[in-house]
């Protein structure tokens, strides 16, 4: 049989329209339509583009359940929703909250990974303890968190952080600005690779403190363990006593 | 021999009158209105080396349906058809299920020839009930891989002949104690009905019924040995339309052509899929003409056969045409069980959720309306083009003004090759 009378006998003489309308699917009702969007990995400014205007539209999708896969979307989602918010805005323990604030404040119980992440202002509480890289590469606002793990206000280049218990390893490496208050003790290599700004601890420090440093100040009331300054080329560190192998540059407070 | 369907007609007003089953006319073909669960049965009973299955809660009158169909069909007793069902559970072995080797071969004084074979009654029967098939562990459904849609049984060398088989099967949702079931297998299953628990007027009926089901069903019209063979004979009667045939081959490429699978076919994927942000940045994707983003699993050919079975013996049970109103009733019982929605899909308006029957549904009337409006003139191009009426350059030249998959993705690249 010829393909055209098989079309014939299917059409029987009707024909019309010939495009496949295009509509725009721009409505954004889960994490998934947003990441459809602008992808999974976006900036602020994507995110920004997409965002609903509707508050309740942007409540419900904060209160979505991100899981890994869309906790940058999450992110970006809670600091525009804080900022937008005349009130302090509550979130459930999740990862990368507050990503990029800009202003607002945002309270949480408890904290995940990445909070604050790149933050330029407003204020972030945490009444219990926070994961690792706790206002990584913040610029400005700050964070006051009970406790925290590794990492904490790495790269910073400005604002403050206080933790009200003890920190991680790692706390302030890299810094080149920005003010951090630890009123517990810190684990070891806190002030690694330091350049500027300041970095307080009211308790003791562990090994390494202000390894590598070039710049910025260290002050450790307790004890700060052994190679304090190891290989330091600036900045200077106070502590109450030090460990053995300290830099001969330390100072000792009375 | 009088016709059939007249017997099936009054199976199907004795099956309510006896209150053995008595559901929601839940599925419109045109103007009639008919109980889904029940006449996807009939329709299989009429077809031969197709599954359906059967889906729904405990006691939603899936196992005993069959059964009681089994017995009218076969002309048998309703205690000699539950007989010949298998029942899924972990310990099911092929030897339960399909035969095992004769023990008295090997201390008989003469050897047989041949290996000697006992095969089971499930295996030698032409109606075949699985029940419960999600609760064989996964390994043990590749059994039925083989077995579903065949018309011989082979084990130990020996081969079963049952001859042309109606098979059915039913489970439940998932359970504790069930197990999912798999692609291959779900393709192999020609059509998957939702079976509801009785709503109000229902349950009222079903209280009315007094004796027990063994004795009403002893009640039923019973089909001769003739007339249940001659059914499939009477079905492939009912030729399909035009529209119904071009309709089909349309739905089946709407689904499975993607523009970023290998040769533009989304059953080649495995772990790039839509779900998986495969179509972000797609021409298609976010479009809602479009169908191939919104489902992760592509058709396969199987599908394109059960369409036109199950339209020609929906037309023989109603007594009308095989045309569209029937492809649109019975499609998505036929796609849905076969398909994953974009979970993102179904949460927008209009809200399908867990309807996945009714998204599927949406997405075969959008398709087949698309083909018998929209897609005319392109259709008529590429017809003309193979035809040879028109050059086949130039039809690529028209059709590239076409902004839809199956003439970019289909049409374009098979006048390609003609040139």
């Amino acid at each position: 049989m010829k393909l055209v009378r098989f079309m014939d006998a299917a059409y029987q003489g009707k024909a019309s329209g010939r495009k496949l309308k295009t509509r725009p699917g721009d409505m954004i009702f889960s994490l998934e339509d947003l990441a459809d969007q602008v992808g999974v990995k976006p900036t602020r400014a994507e995110v920004e583009q997409f965002v609903p205007q509707d508050k309740n539209q942007l409540d419900m999708l904060i209160s979505l359940d991100s899981g890994k896969r869309y906790s940058l979307l999450w992110g970006y989602l809670t600091s525009l929703a804080a900022e937008r918010s005349t009130v302090p805005l509550l979130l459930p323990c999740r990862d990368y909250a507050g990503l990029e604030l800009m202003q607002g404040t945002i309270i949480m119980q408890e904290a995940g990974a990445h909070v604050g992440e790149r933050m330029k202002g407003g204020k972030i509480l945490v009444r219990g303890s926070a994961g690792d890289y706790l206002g990584q590469e913040m610029e400005g606002g700050g964070i006051v968190a009970l406790g925290c793990r590794d990492y904490a206000f790495r790269n910073m280049r400005g604002g403050y952080g206080v933790v009200r218990g003890d920190g991680g390893k790692f706390t302030g490496l890299g810094n080149s600005g920005g003010r951090i208050v630890v009123q517990g003790s810190c684990d070891e290599r806190a002030g690694w690779l330091m350049r500027s700004g300041s970095l307080y601890v009211r308790g003791d420090a562990g090994d390494y403190l202000g390894l590598l440093m070039s710049g910025g100040k260290i002050t450790v009331r307790g004890k700060a363990a052994r190679r304090a300054g190891w290989r330091k080329k600036g900045g200077s560190i106070m502590a109450a006593s030090f460990g053995p192998e300290a830099a001969d540059d330390v100072l000792e407070m009375d | 021999m009088p016709d059939p369907r007249k017997k099936i007609q009054l199976l199907i007003s004795s099956l309510e009158e006896l209150r053995l089953h008595v559901g929601r006319k839940d599925l419109a073909v045109g103007k009639q209105r008919v109980n889904a669960l029940l006449f996807f049965s009939l329709a299989n009973a009429c077809l031969r080396g197709r599954c359906v299955l059967l889906y729904g809660g405990m006691g939603a009158n899936k196992t005993t349906l069959v059964n009681l169909l089994g017995s009218s069909f076969l002309s048998l007793s309703l205690d000699e058809v539950e007989d010949m069902m298998v029942t899924g559970h972990p310990e099911q072995t092929e030897e339960k299920i399909v035969g095992f080797l004769d023990p008295r071969q090997w201390t008989a004084a003469a050897a047989a020839e041949s290996t000697q074979v006992l095969w089971t009654a499930w295996a030698k029967s032409n109606w075949k009930l699985i029940n419960e098939i999600n609760r064989f562990p996964s390994g043990k459904q590749n059994l039925f891989l083989e077995i579903l849609q065949k018309r011989k049984i082979s084990y130990a060398g020996q081969i079963c002949r049952p001859g042309d088989t109606c098979y059915f099967a039913t489970m439940n949702p998932e359970f504790s104690a069930t197990y999912p079931l798999d692609e291959a297998l779900l393709d192999r299953i020609s059509a998957s009905v939702p079976a509801a628990q009785p709503d109000f007027l229902a349950g009222l009926l079903l209280s009315e019924r007094e004796q027990e089901v063994r004795d009403l069903a002893s009640m039923l019209p019973r089909l001769t040995p003739q007339e249940f063979s001659s059914l499939p004979e009477k079905v492939a009667e009912k030729p399909l339309t035009g529209q119904v045939e071009l309709a089909i081959l349309c739905l089946i490429r709407d689904f499975t052509l993607c523009e970023r699978a290998p040769a533009y076919d989304k059953t080649q994927l495995s772990l790039a899929k839509p779900s998986l942000g495969l179509c972000s940045g797609c021409h298609y994707h976010n479009n809602p003409e479009a169908i191939c983003w919104q489902v992760d699993e592509g058709l396969s050919d199987r599908v394109r056969q059960d369409l036109r079975a199950f339209c020609r013996a929906f037309a023989y049970l109603l007594d009308r045409d095989a045309d569209l109103p029937v492809l649109k009733a019975i499609a998505p019982y036929i796609i849905w069980h076969r398909t994953t929605p974009l979970r993102s899909a179904l949460e927008r308006p209009p809200y399908f959720g867990a309807g996945k029957l009714a998204y599927v549904a949406e997405l075969v009337e959008k398709s087949i309306n698309r083909t018998m409006n929209e897609r005319a003139e392109m259709n008529q191009i590429f017809s003309r083009a193979v035809d040879g009426e028109l050059a086949a350059a130039q039809a690529v030249e028209e059709l590239s003004t076409f902004d839809d998959p199956i003439a970019r993705l289909d049409f374009i690249p098979t006048l390609e090759q003609m040139r």
